[in-house]
């Protein structure tokens, strides 16, 4: 069940367009250690699609995408 | 009793907001006082025809004391610390100066040092003396590999390095070296651009001019002697000159002050623009974190409400409006041509079409800059 993994970071973007929650991500991962789990919180849908790519790009792990009320959270992995 | 207005910054912000207050409350209502530490006011989107020798320098740029309209008090002073409790600013002179009201607009500040080996290897356009040294460096290539890019989100005037690239292409068939450069464009995001119907027309251009497009790219390093700039997603393209817009912060000062975390950049309200529960505190232009594009347009627009907002409230009335998120942005597209795009946080942006007219428009716009916008006649 995605509820057991608690992120060490959650980013909270809602009300922050494009790119802004995709960029805070980006500022979270460098911040963090390896094997940290970082969770951003969007309500822009846009991120839905950037985050992953970036995610997928940068040889990180992707845990999951889950729709939460009024919002979304992306949740990832930091292997490198 | 007469309010004391202050303005931190003698950008685009700090002129507009002074010249327009002091348009819309006699001079017996208010003093304005303007802290400043640039005695020379350069219009920045001239940095993407200065590297093409389109433009003279020297026309971009007018001593910033020339700018400000009668009963403005302009002080040379560089402000170090707020104190918003105490409605206080201390200036580097030894100074202070006390407040009823405060306009922050000191932009943001350029941080080469947040990427290693950035100093000895890359060059920009972001202000007068770089673009300058970027023009005589494009005055010497005779072909090679190009790479440009911002290095990392946010930074000014998002098209402008897309402008640039588009510039860069037709200077270069001028020049008849286009067949022996390659045009590599490196980018933050999935895409060539922040909004994405934008970006359709940008990649279709790149596509068309055959320019490589290197997405997710948000630059770590550069390794100047193998002269490669590698991403932090770990990608690494090598270059024979490198053109990369420096990361920015927002000025230490203000995180100084408590204003803002590292970044630099100022919370505020997107709506009415005041700063945490300060109802006397604002922020406009590159200065705040806001979602919105860091453009002297949006310091334009926003300074049309704060400065009705606050004439209102000097002289005893109420302001019922609010800043809307509107930004205005004219891009070149091509050789004379260009486009206007206009959005707000509610609108989208509408990439229409490409018009001579709105080339003209940019051409112009440091002569329009000066005389009207900045003056806070428009
Ligand atoms: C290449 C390029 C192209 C661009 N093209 C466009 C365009 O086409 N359209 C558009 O709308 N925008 C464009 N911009 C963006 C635009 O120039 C900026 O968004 C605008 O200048 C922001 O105004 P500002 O007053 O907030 O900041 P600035 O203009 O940077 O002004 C800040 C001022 O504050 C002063 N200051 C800083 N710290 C202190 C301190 N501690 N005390 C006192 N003073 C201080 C600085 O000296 C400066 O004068 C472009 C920018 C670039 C670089």
């Amino acid at each position: 069940m995605e509820n057991e993994i608690k992120p060490n970071k959650v980013v909270d973007a809602r009300g922050s367009f494009c790119p802004g929650p995709l960029m805070e991500m980006i500022k979270a991962y460098k911040e963090a250690k390896v094997g940290d789990v970082i969770s951003v919180y969007s309500t822009d849908s846009g991120t839905k699609k950037d985050a992953p790519a970036w995610i997928n790009k940068s040889g990180n792990e992707l845990i999951g995408i889950f729709d939460r009320t009024g919002y979304y959270e992306i949740m990832m992995k930091k292997v490198k | 009793m007469s309010s004391k207005i202050l303005i931190l910054g003698d950008g685009a912000s700090g002129t507009i907001m002074a010249n327009k207050l002091r348009f819309l409350i006699p001079r017996e209502d208010a003093d304005i006082t303007v802290l400043g530490n640039s005695p020379m006011h350069y219009f920045k989107p001239d940095g993407i025809h200065i590297p093409f020798g389109l433009k003279m320098p020297r026309d971009s740029v007018k001593p910033a004391k020339m700018l400000f309209n009668y009963g403005i008090n302009y002080v040379q002073d560089e402000a170090v610390k707020i104190d918003v409790n105490n409605r206080k600013v201390n200036g580097k002179s030894g100074k202070e100066y006390d407040y009823d009201y405060l306009i922050i607009g000191t932009g943001d500040r350029y941080t080469p040092e947040d990427i290693p080996g950035y100093a000895e290897s890359a060059l920009h356009f972001y202000d007068y003396n770089s673009s300058i040294k970027l023009r005589d460096a494009l005055n010497n290539f005779k072909g090679g590999k190009i790479v440009i890019g911002p290095s990392s989100i946010p930074y000014q005037c998002p098209p402008a390095p897309y402008e640039f690239t588009f510039q860069l292409d037709q200077y270069l068939r001028n020049r008849g070296i286009r067949d022996k450069t390659e045009i590599h464009y490196t980018y933050p995001l999935n895409r060539a651009f922040t909004i994405a119907n934008v970006s359709e027309f940008v990649e279709k251009y790149f596509e068309e001019k055959g320019i490589i497009l290197h997405t997710l790219f948000n630059v770590e390093s550069i390794d100047a002697k193998s002269k490669k700039v590698n991403s932090l997603e770990g990608e690494s393209v090598d270059y024979d000159l490198l053109v990369l817009i420096p990361p920015h912060r927002g000025q230490q000062f203000i995180t100084d002050s408590g204003l803002a975390g590292p970044s630099g950049f100022i919370d505020v309200d997107r709506y009415k623009l005041n700063y945490g529960n300060f109802d006397n505190v604002f922020a406009l232009g590159d200065a705040t974190n806001l979602p919105v594009s860091k453009a002297g347009a949006t310091a334009h627009f926003q300074s049309e409400y704060l400065a009705n907002r606050i004439a209102h409230e000097i002289s005893g009335d109420v302001y019922f409006e609010s800043y809307d998120g509107a930004v205005a942005c004219t891009t070149v597209t091509g050789p004379g041509e260009a486009i206007t795009l206009y959005f707000t946080y509610e609108r989208p942006p509408r990439a229409n079409f490409n018009s001579k007219m709105d080339y003209l428009l940019k051409w112009t716009s440091a002569d329009t800059y000066f005389s009207g916008m900045v003056r806070g006649i428009m």
